[in-house]
């Protein structure tokens, strides 16, 4: 266990909380002027349950995302927080409760909710470029603004010199960014990423995590991540809540400005209150 | 020496002048794209000697140089490209019409769980029969006309080309298609964009077996019931006795085998560019 001896914390934690009254807080959050973005979309979650015929795998989770705000959900496997996110995109249905983002349904708004993957799920035989228009949107024309919002978003994620070749051709961190592009080509106003650098070696994925933060500054998308790589989630988001068996455990605000110092004491702190609540929390009591 | 022995050893001659670039390197070259010829004009060799050294009777083998000459026979008096254009039109229309319907259904079954379960029992009884065994039926529906080859080359294509359609599209990743699916493609989209380049390899696998098959049937069918094509060329030569003719004919069946197989690498080679098994080095 690193010290916990930060003179002043700049992390806010609320870990001693009943569920239902976090829950009820995180309505409440209101973000530094700064993070707020009108690019960003508002997410609104009330009473949603969600079972695949057993024990429910969501239950009663209340929850807000502010416009612009990046928040990540962390829990051990099977704790719910993957379905949660493919709720949040579409791909799957709650079986009741309320969940809008901008104020409709998701699912209808598919170009505007964009989802990363943990696998990059690139199609082998359409190039780069190709790739990332998939993620135009559907009533986009092809011709120069397509294949322009398809170079930039190559240039985002730093990949410009490779839109013309096949994916097989492509590091695996280096499709994960094609992956990014893809999913960024559209402008959505929430970003959903589902462990996406789960699969990568450590130091790739700590480029990764900066270029993600770099474009999420850069456009303000709402984003959302599913981890459970607890120091990536304080490295990345401003909230951090940890699921547990369906229900919002603990909340975690995390404030520290960005680019934020690699393996800090505050850090350190935090990310040990968060596997704290993880592994002692609610199944403790 | 004879004359076939001659037609390869200029082949094998000129190839070197053609290219010639620098000599360290072609010779490399050479030897490379000379390899795959090494053995088939090492057994004719083998072959011509042991027919004129008398080890193999003339008259149940001819030699090569027999055969060559029967091919510059058959082939002045256009007898030649008669019976090999009509054989090869049987085959190609044989796969077209079969290799489609194949094809279409294999398609519709992969995609359409009702279509599947309406007709997939049916298709897999039918499978079960040797395609040949319909033969005596056919001739007698069809008589020795076009329509009994084009039936039974139809029928030989049509299974190994839906049975890989199908399970090409069966096999199609399933993260691609909940890509697809979250990405907002219309079902049609998703048809053309990862469904059917998903499914194009093993399409391929099939096409590929299903030539093989499509020779197979024409040669049995065209042997036993026609008046036109190779395989009555090889038959009628027999009746009289011109071996070199017969043997002509199998060799052309390895000659037209061995087209198919290029065309369709080639085809495979263009379509499926993106596979890591073509990517140029």
């Amino acid at each position: 266990m690193p010290s916990l001896k930060a003179e002043r914390a700049i992390v806010h934690e609320r870990t001693d909380i009943e569920p239902a009254a976090a829950a009820r807080a995180a309505g409440h959050v209101t973000l530094e002027p700064g993070l707020r973005h009108p690019d960003g979309a508002a997410v609104r979650i009330r009473g949603l349950n969600k079972s695949f015929g057993g024990p429910r795998v969501l239950d009663q989770v209340d929850l807000d995302i502010a416009p612009g705000e990046f928040l990540a959900i962390v829990g051990k496997s099977g704790c719910g927080k993957s379905t949660l996110l493919r709720i949040l995109t579409g791909l799957d249905t709650p079986q009741s409760g309320e969940v809008s983002v901008d104020g409709r349904t998701p699912g209808n708004n598919a170009a505007d909710i964009r989802l990363m993957f943990q696998e990059p799920r690139l199609l082998p035989w359409a190039s780069v470029a190709g790739n990332v228009a998939v993620g135009l949107r559907q009533d986009a024309h092809p011709g120069n603004e397509a294949d322009r919002a398809v170079a930039e978003a190559l240039k985002a994620v730093q990949l410009p010199e490779k839109a013309g070749v096949w994916p097989a051709t492509l590091s695996g961190g280096q499709k994960q960014r094609v992956a990014l592009a893809r999913a960024l080509v559209s402008r959505p106003r929430l970003l959903a990423l589902d462990e996406p650098l789960g699969a990568l070696d450590a130091l790739t994925r700590l480029v990764m995590q900066a270029l993600i933060l770099r474009v999420k500054q850069e456009t303000g998308f709402t984003a959302v991540l599913v981890t459970h790589d607890v120091a990536e989630a304080v490295a990345l988001a401003d909230r951090v809540i940890v699921l547990e068996a369906g229900r919002i455990a603990a909340e975690f605000r995390v404030d520290a400005p960005h680019p934020r110092p690699t393996a800090s004491e505050e850090a350190a702190r935090i990310e040990a209150r968060i596997l704290e609540a993880i592994f002692h929390g609610r199944t403790a009591a | 020496m004879s004359a076939s022995d001659t037609i390869y050893a200029t082949g094998l001659a000129t190839t070197p002048d053609a290219s010639a670039q620098g000599p360290t390197v072609d010779l490399a070259r050479i030897a490379g794209h000379a390899l795959p010829f090494l053995l088939p004009v090492g057994v004719l060799l083998i072959w011509e000697a042991a027919v004129a050294a008398g080890w193999i009777s003339d008259a149940l083998m001819p030699r090569p140089s027999a055969v060559a000459v029967a091919a510059w026979e058959t082939l002045v008096s256009g007898e030649l490209f008669t019976h090999l254009g009509v054989s090869a039109l049987r085959a190609l229309s044989g796969l077209l019409i079969g290799g489609s319907i194949g094809f279409l259904l294999g398609l519709a079954n992969g995609i359409s769980d009702l279509s599947n379960r309406a007709t997939d029992t049916t298709l897999q009884m039918i499978r079960n029969i040797p395609n040949l065994a319909l033969l005596p039926l056919v001739i007698v529906w069809f008589g020795i006309g076009e329509g009994a080859k084009l039936f039974l080359v139809s029928i030989g294509v049509f299974f190994p080309i839906y049975l890989n359609t199908l399970h090409g599209i069966r096999n199609v990743d399933r993260q691609l298609i909940e890509m697809g699916k979250a990405y907002g493609m219309s079902p049609a989209t998703l048809f053309r964009r990862i469904l059917l380049p998903g499914a194009l390899p093993s399409v391929f696998v099939g096409l590929r077996y299903a030539l093989g098959i499509m020779w197979l049937t024409l040669i049995v069918a065209e042997t036993l019931s026609a008046s036109s094509g190779l395989g009555y060329m090889a038959m009628k030569a027999r009746e009289f006795m011109i071996l070199e003719v017969v043997v002509l004919s199998i060799l052309l069946y390895a000659v037209l085998g061995k087209v198919a197989d290029i065309a369709t690498r080639a085809l495979e080679r263009r379509t499926l560019a993106w596979s890591p098994v073509y990517a140029k080095s």
